[in-house]
């Protein structure tokens, strides 16, 4: 039995219902189940020594769990309280469900508005009533790029929506209360120049900055498992605490910085080395903001985590759990105090490499599964991929679909009822402790190399070798894909696949065109010339002065590209690998 | 037999991000006994550099996001302006059935879509790599 020690009273919790008569009880019927499993092993020809199921992450299992295999310390958690494994909140869904999130961003930023109106109106929900939009930016904006760049062709608007600057902002946001709506700004590491464009739009629509609600992902620690073009470690965490420092001070509702353990289990990681390493990532960056003289009870609270649901249902469920118990130990450790500063507040994205392009309906079995372990497992707001996912953008219809799915297992199921209706379970109890126990494991070795930061090519080979084993055990059909390895049929199922209408990239490239030709030149040169500066003096080591640079010089109509240049010309532009 | 040990260019385009399965089967034509060079690329002109400079025998394009379409062209008529129409070119990612015919005109001898598998590239490669005759103009 391990008890570990609370930080809150300091006193050790007493195995109250788990005296030495119970657990000698206890172990006696495990003895007895495991005579007569051996029995029924051996009729199906099995040893029973030699015979264990693992999940997903290779952790073992048994095949059953009693009462004495949950930890005592427990069976002395509760939502709302430290470690927070059980739920961030007393109340959990009773009174307000999770928020509806769906990623939402293609073509030209009037048609993803369309997108997020046709969604509003399908009943997407954010908390208290509020519209959360999740909207993701394309591909060309990803690499810092304007959608004139000859590289951007054939890309402009693809995975994501054709915004460079503060005049694209306005074509996507006009007529939205900005100051009651929640704004995801989905983008890679042209994060400050994003964020800039909408500061300035808001600005010109005489929105005070401290009223905006809504999300940067700083996502600059992706380099280490992501191959897109990316500046350096160190710059990237630098950049992230600019971003940081500026909105603790000026954007107290914005949330800075998110921990993105769903693109690690998309590029092969399994779920212990996806907690494992967003835990590093976050207290990594969590010290960067403190070396630069910030407070974790301040800045902590605006960390989020965009997590994937995957399709071992219980490991999934649990790696969440795991999650909230070790990042909610790791921050109090930095010296965060304030409950806020501990919570992981998850977004979910339900798993999208798991979906299949063969049998595509299937997909919708799959995301209703993932949607409600993410329920059950108590996140804040969720993404469930729509079934057409590994074929294309979704269209309306299977974006409707994906939305439903969420709203079915709120209104129908009755799991909100009952805040972390399996904890208690003595599987998810022992599960979510073994989770525990192996992502410290790597986190440990994450720390001896000298953080996230400085093991880049450490954490690449990890995740890279275990999406080797996944495929290598697809193709050994060691793991079932229904509709891949098993059940193929030759039976095409038709179902509409959407399509970028190729106009939109011509219009974007004659907006920015229009835009650059139409601009005030000397405000405009005059304003990157301020960017220039302001970034050398980032550069040595100033903070707070960037971002604010980057916004009037999107007032002055400078867009993505221009302003990425800078950035990749003073701190550093390259492959990561 | 072969002759000398097969030379193959993977690339991935840096805007693509989704290189799980590139990277994948990288390490599987490794392990088949090919020499493998794996690039980003933010232009397809840094492909065909590459291409030249490690003499390869087949280039491998990976594309999960679209714009596989004017990759290729220019791929292909930059390998040919250079000389180089005996290259082998691939294709592999999400690209839509549609866009098959399309790929095959500009000289894309090989498109893998979802489901392909990496015992399937590696028996195209053997069969296909080093042309006697331009595969494309």
């Amino acid at each position: 039995m391990s008890s570990n020690p609370s930080p809150h009273g300091g006193k050790a919790p007493v195995d109250c219902a788990l005296t030495r008569e119970f657990l000698e009880q206890s172990r006696a019927l495990e003895r007895e189940w495991r005579a007569a499993y051996d029995r029924l092993a051996q009729k199906f020809g099995v040893d029973p020594a030699s015979h264990v199921r693992r999940t997903d992450s290779g952790l073992p299992v048994k095949p059953a769990y009693f009462a004495h295999d949950v930890p005592a310390s427990a069976c002395l958690e509760s939502p709302g309280r430290h470690p927070f494994t059980r739920g961030l909140y007393a109340a959990q869904y009773q009174f307000m469900p999770w928020a509806n999130q769906p990623v939402i961003g293609y073509g030209l930023p009037e048609e993803t508005r369309r997108r997020m109106d046709y969604l509003q109106s399908q009943g997407m929900t954010g908390y208290f009533g509020n519209t959360f939009y999740n909207l993701v930016y394309d591909l060309v904006s990803h690499e810092g790029l304007d959608p004139d760049h000859p590289a951007a062709e054939g890309r402009v608007g693809q995975c994501g929506m054709a915004v460079y600057s503060r005049e694209d902002n306005a074509r996507l946001f006009d007529g939205l209360p900005l100051d009651r709506i929640n704004v995801v700004h989905i983008s890679y590491y042209e994060n400050l120049p994003v964020l800039a464009h909408y500061l300035a739009y808001a600005r010109r629509r005489g929105i005070a900055w401290d009223r905006l609600g809504g999300n940067s992902m700083s996502w600059y620690y992706q380099s280490a498992y992501v191959g897109m073009t990316c500046f350096p470690p160190r710059a990237g965490m630098d950049l992230a605490a600019e971003l940081i420092a500026f909105c603790t001070k000026r954007m107290p509702r914005w949330n800075t910085l998110n921990l993105f353990g769903y693109g690690m289990e998309e590029a092969g990681s399994t779920a212990v080395q996806e907690v494992a390493f967003t835990v590093a990532a976050g207290i990594d960056y969590a010290r960067g903001c403190i070396a630069k003289g910030l407070d974790p009870d301040v800045f902590l609270g605006r960390f989020g985590f965009q997590i994937s649901q995957a399709n071992d249902f219980f490991e999934e469920i649990c790696k969440i759990r795991a999650l909230r118990r070790i990042w909610a130990r790791q921050c109090h450790a930095l010296g965060a105090r304030d409950p806020r500063s501990q919570h992981v507040r998850i977004h979910t994205h339900t798993s999208g490499a798991v979906l299949t392009a063969q049998q595509p309906l299937n997909n919708i079995v799959r995301t209703t599964l993932h949607a409600l372990g993410a329920a059950l497992a108590g996140v804040q707001a969720m993404e469930v991929s729509t079934f057409d996912e590994a074929l294309a953008i979704p269209t309306e219809q299977s974006a409707t679909m994906a939305l439903r799915i969420q709203q079915i297992i709120q209104d129908e199921s009755g799991i909100t009822r009952v805040a972390d209706a399996l904890g208690g379970s003595y599987y998810v109890e022992a599960l979510t402790a073994q989770i525990e126990a192996a992502a410290l494991e790597i986190l440990a070795e994450v720390e001896k190399r000298g953080g996230y930061h400085r093991c880049h090519d450490y954490i690449r080979a990890q995740i890279e070798a275990s999406a080797l084993r996944w495929r290598d055990q697809v193709d050994a059909k060691e793991r079932i894909v229904v509709g891949v390895n098993k059940y193929v049929t030759d039976e095409a199922q038709d179902v509409e696949v959407f399509r970028v209408d190729p106009a939109s990239e011509r219009t974007a490239i004659e907006r920015v065109r229009a835009l650059r030709a139409n601009r005030d030149r000397a405000r405009w040169e005059a304003a990157m010339a301020d960017v220039h500066r302001a970034t050398e003096r980032f550069k040595a080591g100033e903070v707070g002065g960037l971002l604010p640079a980057m916004v009037e010089a999107s007032d002055a109509d400078a867009t993505t590209g221009e302003l990425m240049a800078v950035l990749k010309e003073h701190l550093g532009w390259a492959p990561p690998h | 037999m072969e002759r000398r040990i097969l030379r193959v260019l993977l690339c991935k385009g840096t805007m693509d991000a989704h290189d799980r399965g590139v990277r994948y089967l990288a390490t599987k034509l490794r392990e088949a006994g090919m020499e493998v060079i794996f690039i980003n690329f933010l232009e397809p002109s840094e492909i065909v550099d590459a291409a030249i400079q490690e003499d390869v025998d087949v280039v491998g394009v990976s594309s999960s996001v679209e714009g596989h379409l004017p990759v290729a062209r220019e791929l292909t008529r930059r390998l040919a302006a250079q000389g180089r129409a005996d290259v082998l070119v691939l294709f592999g990612g999400v690209i839509p059935e549609r866009d098959f015919p399309a790929m095959r005109e500009l000289g894309v001898e090989g498109v893998f879509g979802p489901g392909s598998t990496a015992d399937s590239v590696i028996a195209f490669v053997r069969e296909r790599a080093r042309a006697v005759r331009p595969r494309f103009a």
